[in-house]
């Protein structure tokens, strides 16, 4: 009784005390006053600089001359704002507004326990201020980079805008959810840091984030994938082969099989993947590391048969990975046959550049041991927004890590 | 004795209906019964004209007050008169009448085809062929396909890809009916077969290539010509036996053919090429071997291709951005 009676006095407080301090920002197509995206933001010092996600301006980064950011406080009061610096890698950008506002949210790293009750302020798709009840649930553990998870319902919207204590101090800034009141928030450490080393008035042009994106993104990949594939790793024994899984920490991994009667084949799937990507555009994003295992076997199909099985899979796997025409470039491919130390495979390597981050590429890798002739495994690995070094180092220990069982 | 020429008659499509000797000028030509030749062409008079010869030997055909006149063969003109060469024609009423002698020049003698393989190409053989084409098909569906098929459904596919070569022959048969008066269905039932099981094989071979040699350009030009050879040969074929051609204007025409269908799919497999794609195009073919007899790179081997697969994709790059800007 006494938590609702607290909860009763304690949330139109907050909402009436901080909302002041946050904004509605929505970047506008400069031709048609179109709004491409909603978000929130919320003042953030004495200077009025104002901290949101990267991804709710990052349209404006990568096409400026198409783009502007429009900002509106409670009062309804709308001024256009320029970006003063970003972090991708933690989804977070510093913008400034040339109004004048009195007051900000509080910044500071403290210390919370787990339970204790949080408050989410933003636009969820643009139905006007909201304030969110949640509960602090700790740092995720798999991650590479630390986010908080937030018990509480963030919608689109929302992001950009602050979490906040019960005394109005900033414990994160909202940026993803999965749904079903599972949100995840930036630790406010971040924002304090970017802050730090951001410029208080606007120097730059729009245009010239872009290059500073691609440095951040090149400095993200090759660290987090320079202890990926490397050293002592766990495998897994899939039919004749033993295969990588979990080859770092911040991988997850998952299998299932299917084996059905009306059909003369088995099919096993070992899937792994990282959680952690960085938000690149809407079609692009950086830092996906993803495997699969998929073992095929057969006792009933002769092996002319249950190759037109193994070559139709192998091919299957053409389909593409989205973008458009601005973004990236078509793909090119190289295959051939390969010699690995237990045995023989078909190796296809795909790869495709980002247009406005030249650097940057998707790839895919995929292998297909030959020699069986009731067996066959097709194994894939696809990276996306790493640098090249990083594509060729991941292919050969990817094919490195691929052993028979003897 | 020799007549000193001949008189023909000639039907509407110029072929000759019926061939009057002629021993002794003048000759008279009209309706009536009086006349050396008699034509029941109610356009014509019962005295239409007379073939005289001079004493110089020279024929002229004159006009005997007509109602419907004289006239040439080439034009329709009305002439009173008109000299006649041995292969001049002229026209009276609505028949064509030409004058021939022992100098006519005659057209060459047509082929007739009846050689070793029509004699190969009876109905019993075209039937077998077409047994053995059901058999060769409905073996490659059964091995293209990864589920459990029923007798009914490996014959099915193949029956109808047969329905279609035969209504092919049937399409050239109906040509040769118009050149030569002959269908020769057997002969083009049996190309179409040949063609469709060298093709068979063909495929299978150019995917078993390129399996071993993944990537070659020599495997995808051999393969891009022996399609194309199989065309040319399979139209050359063909034609023997649905045109007058001699053999080399029937080679440059199987050639045309292959080279126009080469053609277009070339323009469209480069325009597909430049295009913007997000499909990764590689070769994902892969057959029942022993691994040790599969010519193989080396990892490092394998490894050195990425440096060319980056220029690639620099180059596609800059392409993107001067477009863009």
């Amino acid at each position: 009784m006494a938590l609702a009676q607290d909860k009763q006095t304690t949330t139109p407080d907050i909402f009436r005390q901080f909302s002041e301090h946050v904004v509605k920002i929505e970047v506008v197509e400069t031709g048609s006053a179109a709004k491409a995206t909603i978000g929130t933001g919320f003042y953030a010092d004495a200077a009025a600089r104002i901290v949101t996600n990267y991804h709710v301006v990052s349209k404006l980064i990568h096409s400026p001359e198409r783009y502007r950011i429009e900002i509106t406080n409670t009062g309804g009061q709308t001024s256009q704002a320029t970006v003063l610096g970003v972090d991708v890698v933690y989804d977070l950008a510093v913008l400034h507004a040339p109004r004048a506002h009195k007051g900000f949210l509080q910044l500071a790293p403290i210390q919370i326990q787990q339970g204790t009750r949080l408050y989410s302020l933003g636009h969820p798709r643009d139905l006007g201020l909201t304030i969110v009840e949640g509960t602090y649930n700790g740092l995720l553990q798999h991650t590479l980079y630390p986010k908080i998870l937030f018990s509480g319902s963030i919608n689109p919207g929302m992001s950009g805008g602050p979490t906040v204590t019960q005394a109005g101090s900033v414990v994160g800034i909202n940026v993803s959810t999965q749904g079903e009141q599972i949100s995840f928030l930036v630790p406010v450490e971040r924002a304090i840091a970017l802050l730090e080393r951001t410029a208080k008035v606007d120097s730059r042009t729009a245009a010239s984030f872009l290059p500073e994106v691609g440095r951040q993104i090149h400095a993200y990949q090759s660290s987090y994938l320079a202890k990926t594939f490397v050293g002592a790793m766990p495998t897994l024994a899939l039919g004749p082969y033993e295969l990588p899984t979990k080859p770092a920490p911040f991988f997850r991994c998952w299998a299932d099989a299917v084996r059905r009667k009306d059909l003369p084949y088995a099919v096993v799937n070992h899937d792994c993947s990282t959680d952690d990507y960085i938000f690149v555009s809407a079609e692009q994003s950086s830092g996906i590391v993803r495997f699969n295992h998929q073992l095929l076997s057969t006792g009933e199909l002769n092996p002319m048969r249950f190759f037109s099985l193994y070559g139709g899979q192998l091919q299957a796997g053409k389909i593409g990975m989205i973008g458009n025409e601005e973004e990236v470039t078509s793909f090119r491919c190289e295959t051939r046959n390969v010699a690995l130390s237990g045995g023989k495979v078909r190796s296809a390597l795909c790869a495709r550049q980002y247009i406005k981050l030249p650097g940057l590429f998707d790839a895919m890798l995929r292998v297909a041991p030959v020699g069986s002739r009731n067996a066959g495994l097709i194994s894939t690995l696809s990276l996306s927004g790493v640098s090249y070094d990083n594509v060729e180092a991941l292919a050969r220990r990817y094919l490195e890590a691929i052993k028979w069982r003897r | 004795m020799a007549p000193l020429g001949y008189i023909e008659i000639l039907d509407p499509k110029g072929r000759v209906s019926v061939r009057h000797p002629i021993d002794a000028f003048p000759v008279t030509i009209g309706r009536g019964y009086t006349n050396q030749i008699i034509l029941d062409d109610p356009y014509v008079c019962p005295e239409h004209v007379t073939i005289t010869q001079s004493e110089m030997g020279r024929l002229v055909v004159d006009d005997l007050g007509s109602v419907n006149g004289l006239r040439t063969a080439d034009d329709g003109k009305t002439v009173k008169n008109l000299p006649l060469h041995s292969g001049g024609k002229f026209r009276i009423g609505h028949t064509t009448l030409r004058y021939c002698t022992a100098v006519t020049p005659v057209a060459a003698t047509q082929i007739d085809r009846i050689d070793l393989f029509s004699r190969l190409a009876s109905p019993y053989i075209a039937l077998a062929a077409g047994v053995v084409v059901l058999l060769a098909l409905a073996l490659d569906f059964f091995l293209a396909n990864i589920d459990r098929v029923t007798v009914l459904r490996v014959i099915t596919e193949p029956l109808v890809a047969i329905s279609m070569m035969a209504v092919w022959a049937g399409i050239w048969s109906f040509v040769s009916r118009i050149v030569f008066g002959r269908l020769y269905y057997a002969q083009h039932f049996l190309i179409t077969c040949a063609a469709m099981l060298v093709s068979l094989f063909f495929n299978e071979s150019s995917e078993w290539l390129e399996f071993l040699v993944p990537n070659s350009h020599a495997v995808w030009a051999a393969s891009v010509f022996g399609s194309a050879a199989i065309l040319a040969v399979s139209v050359f074929a063909h034609l023997s036996y649905a045109s007058g051609m001699r053999w080399t204007s029937r080679l440059y025409a199987g050639l045309l053919v292959s080279m126009a269908v080469i053609g277009v799919s070339a323009i469209t497999e480069y325009a597909n090429r430049e295009k913007f794609s997000t499909v990764m195009e590689y070769s994902g073919v892969v057959k029942p071997m022993d691994a040790r007899f599969l010519p193989a790179r080396s990892l490092d081997q394998f490894m050195s291709r990425t440096a060319p697969l980056k220029k690639e994709l620099d180059q596609l790059l800059q392409k993107a951005q001067t477009t863009q800007r």
